[in-house]
């Protein structure tokens, strides 16, 4: 490929649309880790059950809640 | 990464950009795909071999299909979760 090729607004369209959903892709996974370590707790069955589905949701939205306490913490300490 | 390579049946030798850009899409899919089996494994090793014996029993490797299934249930909920928040 041109290497020029490299600066065009086409290819850079694409690599900033794949860096977004490489960023929402770990933050999926990484949410998913964290509440399934927190959530499901047994030996997984053959479905959740209601209550560790809804765990799963909230935990996602709580973390969710979390991080932008933190952020909001962290940007009044200077 | 050297799998980056034009279409044999080109005629010239440069990777076209939209060539590149299947290759990257294929190459991500495949390194999210790794990353995922990779996770599951741990995640499913520790839920279902606990005391790993001489060979795998019938029960873990059935634990190990419902922990397999459940985990791919689990990232649809919460990716579910993390939309809906975006109101």
């Amino acid at each position: 490929m041109d290497p020029s090729a490299l600066n065009s607004p086409e290819l850079q369209h694409f690599i900033n649309q794949e860096k977004e959903k490489a960023m929402v892709n770990e933050m999926v996974a990484k949410l998913t880790t964290v509440c399934w370590d927190k959530c499901v707790t047994g030996t997984p069955g053959s479905k959740f059950s209601s209550s560790e589905t809804s765990c799963l949701t909230n935990c996602a939205h709580r973390y969710m809640d979390m991080s932008l306490q933190i952020m909001k913490r962290f940007q009044n300490m200077h | 990464m050297d799998s980056f390579s034009s279409p044999s049946s080109g005629s010239s030798s440069q990777l076209s950009a939209q060539d590149f850009m299947g290759q990257l899409k294929t190459q991500l899919a495949q390194a999210y795909a790794e990353e995922f089996l990779e996770t599951v494994r741990g995640k499913c090793f520790d839920k279902c071999i606990t005391k790993p014996g001489s060979s795998l029993s019938g029960s873990e490797s059935s634990c190990v299909s419902r922990c397999v299934d459940r985990y791919i249930e689990a990232t649809g909920i919460i990716s579910k979760a993390l939309f809906s928040m975006q109101r």
